[in-house]
């Protein structure tokens, strides 16, 4: 089920931002890379010395940046390297998952985890099972557009839009990579270069 | 003079402490009132207008109530959970504060109002009330009065949007975060906003987004609620403080009915109650973790 | 001015469509279902509840919105782009403004062009026309009267109206305002001498009813104020307070605001200004850490120095414009036609000589 990647049915792809705990979820997931396991690309890790760590401001930030769906991962119960950081970043976890829910985050755009370090096919599969379903609910522009609302009684004219990547003028050196746009604006990168990061 | 009055009086003549933290009348109907010189002791007054949450006024920021000396709060039962949960926070000693228990009917909604209780005027935070004596304090003044009316509305709002769909609550929320400006009424009278300096004024990094636009505003509600899990007591002081008429209450009753359910924890006076956040059991609930 | 034309509610709902029609945008206070009040687009006079509930947000949220973007970049190697803010608005209509709110804008039109010219605020003024309304007066919070306004002021209106039976009379209070009048001169008609004698008289009484709340010489409240910054009534009025924002942002004379940038995605980003208040704690922070309004007794006292003395010495108008917004909004009891009342009542007696 989760072992194979499904194919995409719309031009859309998810981004996923992943919280992970180092010692268990992210040495699973290079445990999963070393053993050349076919998985979705759509995951961006962000690694953690222990889900205990893990703030939900951290998810809130992702998701105002615009990430469309969220994996929180780390140690089994009884494993945490630390001893009990994932005993208390599970109460958190509780709590914010459900208030998230009650202010109308689906939670079906977010995963929760526990992979050991040695459980590569656990994490591809929780990478499969995420992407295919956050790829069904589509895009969550929602949270990141919010940005964009007047509030009610007061003018309504008050952003200013992001200036669009200019054409690249092709004569020159300074095509350098652009920075990639935020989801919503502008997505018409200019063609990357060999040269280093600005 | 009442014997509240008397009391206070009392207090501040024999020096026991150098402020009355109370209720006063006022043009507008019942208001807070810090009274420092045993004469003004006749201002004090309770009825069903006195919603306020004193205990707001021990919050350690209040730098200029401090500076009054050693305080005796007037609190009705409902008030000395927070008490207690300011003191299981250390924020201060229980020898540094007089508590004046009041004997508590109920109270409005809205302390400019007549004062009479009825389903909607009462306070929906006096529902199923087990305080009406408080037990928290060092005094207990007034007569017993009897149970009020009951006001369902906040839980009915709440179980009004567990059954919507998240797309139909994001609707829900998205116009509430949208009249927020972010004056910070909620957290500036919440007697629990103990930090020195709030996550959202923090800028290095900015954690939440300081724009009062809806995405800035989801993310500080949102991180507000969180940060009093199993902290707020339901006092309902932030939403009547709320100037743009935001019903947070029903973010603050959703998290204490998660943490009642799956951490068994209520607000409570008992200030040897373990708070649920900062603790943990083995067997916590887990079935949302794959 | 004699007002000397007189607009049917019906002539009023057929102006409202023309000028929807031409493409101009109409602002009234609009009662939503929960009676509270909005100051909003609308397309026909019918959505409109004229004299209801007092609008929230003030109308300065049409001119200095909770947040608005003062510039936004894109960087892209060595290169930036900037996007910049329209530097000016299409043209707006407000119908409707209570007299307290108009007035406002005009008291804050000085600083907004003081030391420094605000493009944002002056572009949203130069476009906007206002139509205010002469107001009964609310409740006794209402103290307009007591700082040189009054419930039938036209300041900072272009055109005033006043109800009389079956419509409204129309007095216009500036150029841009007869301009309007004579543009639309097909909507009005003259005014009958018992129409205007009607509106003689709701006039004369919505003034005693205000007075009757608060009567105040601000000009020695600005004396006292400004010679008694020491004063122990500074620490009556800082205990009860809780240092949040409502009484600012529900004022339409606060203006102050905060510039922050905000990032959102790499290399791109915008800068926004938004609300703020002399009355949160972090107003005045130094880099060092030193708050020079370090409690609230402080910053309340700041509050009542802005308004009632630093405002008027510098510019010559008190800043306030008498709404009662704050009184009703306080979730604390602060009460400033309490605190004024006692502020002139020291300010009397030192007049006279009396400890």
């Amino acid at each position: 089920m989760g072992r194979e990647m499904s194919e995409p049915t719309t031009d859309f792809e998810p981004r996923i931002t992943a919280f992970v705990c180092n010692w268990c979820t992210y040495t699973g997931a290079d445990l999963a890379g070393t053993s050349r396991m076919h998985m979705a690309s759509n995951v961006r890790i962000i690694r953690l010395p222990c889900t205990g760590r893990i703030d939900a401001l951290f998810v809130i930030k992702a998701l105002e940046h615009g990430a469309d769906g969220i994996i929180v991962s780390g140690c089994h119960p009884a494993d945490c390297h630390y001893t009990a950081g994932n005993y208390h970043a599970r109460r958190r976890f509780i709590v914010f998952r459900e208030l998230m829910n009650f202010m109308g985050i689906n939670p079906d755009r977010i995963t929760f985890s526990w992979v050991s370090a040695g459980e590569g096919g656990k994490w591809r599969d929780v990478v499969n099972e995420t992407v295919t379903r956050v790829r069904a609910l589509g895009p969550f522009d929602a949270y990141h557009e919010l940005a964009e609302r007047p509030s009610p009684g007061s003018a309504v004219e008050i952003g200013v839009p992001i200036p669009e990547v200019p054409e690249p003028s092709r004569s020159t050196a300074s095509e350098d990579a652009s920075s990639p746009s935020a989801a919503g604006e502008d997505a018409s990168p200019a063609p990357t270069s060999a040269g280093g990061e600005s | 003079m009442t014997e509240l009055q008397d009391l206070a009086h009392k207090l501040l003549d024999e020096g026991t402490v150098q402020v009355v933290i109370g209720w006063e009348d006022s043009r507008r109907g019942a208001r807070p009132v810090t009274i420092t010189d045993a004469e003004d002791a006749s201002r004090l007054i309770f009825d069903s207008r006195c919603v306020h949450n004193l205990a707001t006024y021990l919050n350690p920021r209040r730098s200029q109530v401090r500076a009054l000396g050693k305080p005796a709060v007037v609190v009705k039962g409902c008030d000395t959970k927070a008490v207690a949960a300011l003191l299981r926070e250390s924020q201060f000693e229980r020898d540094e504060v007089v508590l004046i228990g009041v004997r508590c009917g109920g109270v409005v909604k809205d302390p400019t109002s007549d004062g009479v209780l009825t389903e909607e005027t009462t306070a929906p935070r006096c529902v199923a009330c087990d305080v009406r004596e408080p037990r928290l304090a060092d005094y207990i003044v007034g007569e017993a009065q009897p149970e009020p009316p009951q006001n369902t509305s906040l839980d009915d709002m709440v179980a009004k949007l567990d059954a919507m769909t998240p797309d139909e609550r994001l609707e829900f929320w998205t116009a509430q975060m949208e009249k927020c400006t972010r004056c910070y009424a909620c957290r500036q009278a919440c007697a629990i906003c103990t930090c020195d300096r709030c996550v959202v004024d923090k800028t290095v990094p900015q954690w939440i987004e300081r724009a009062p636009h809806a995405r800035g505003n989801f993310s500080w509600h949102l991180i507000r609620a969180l940060h009093h899990a199993g902290r707020c007591v339901e006092c309902g002081e932030c939403e009547r403080a709320c100037p743009a008429g935001i019903p947070l209450m029903l973010l603050n009753r959703k998290v204490q009915q998660i943490v009642a359910e799956s951490f068994d924890f209520t607000a409570t006076d008992d200030l040897d109650a373990v708070q649920p956040i900062g603790d943990f059991l083995a067997d916590d609930h887990e079935d949302f973790i794959v | 001015m004699s007002a000397n034309a007189f607009i049917s509610n019906e002539q009023l709902a057929g102006l409202v469509a023309a000028v929807v029609a031409s493409g101009t945008r109409v602002i009234a206070p609009v009662t939503a279902d929960d009676g509270t009040a909005t100051y909003s687009p609308i397309n026909s006079l019918a959505e409109a509840t004229l004299n209801g509930a007092l609008p929230n947000p003030s109308l300065k949220a049409h001119f200095l919105p909770p947040t608005e973007t003062l510039m936004s970049w894109r960087q892209h190697g060595s290169d930036i782009e900037i996007g910049s803010p329209p530097d000016s608005f299409a043209p707006q209509l407000v119908l409707g403004a209570r007299p307290c709110d108009a007035a406002a804008m005009d008291i804050v039109d000085s600083v907004m062009n003081w030391d420094y010219k605000d493009e944002l605020w002056n572009a949203r003024r130069d476009a906007t026309t206002v139509i205010s309304l002469a107001c009964p007066g609310i409740d006794d919070s209402c103290f307009c009267t007591a700082v040189g306004l009054g419930p039938d002021s036209s300041r900072g209106a272009d055109v005033l109206l006043v109800a009389v039976d079956d419509g409204y009379l129309a007095e216009f209070a500036t150029e841009r305002g007869a301009a309007f009048l004579a543009d639309n001169a097909q909507f009005f008609s003259a005014a009958a001498d018992t129409a205007v004698a009607q509106a003689d008289e709701s006039r004369a009484a919505a003034r005693s009813a205000v007075e009757a709340n608060l009567n105040v010489d601000t000009k020695r409240i600005e004396q006292w104020v400004g010679d008694h910054f020491d004063d122990e009534f500074w620490l009556t009025l800082g205990p009860r307070c809780n240092g949040c924002g409502a009484c600012a942002f529900v004022c339409p004379t606060c203006h102050c605001f905060d510039i922050a940038d905000e990032q959102s995605g790499v290399g791109t980003g915008v800068r926004r200004r938004s609300w703020d208040t002399c009355q949160s704690n972090v107003f005045t922070v130094h880099a060092s850490g030193h708050n020079p309004r370090g409690d609230q007794n402080a910053r309340y006292r700041q509050r009542i120095n802005h308004k009632f003395y630093i405002y008027p010495s510098k510019f010559g108008d008190v800043l306030c414009t008498g709404c009662g917004r704050c009184i009703r909004a306080c979730p604390a009891g602060q009460d400033l036609v309490e605190i004024l009342q006692t502020i002139d009542g020291k300010a009397a007696n030192e007049q006279e000589g009396v400890a």
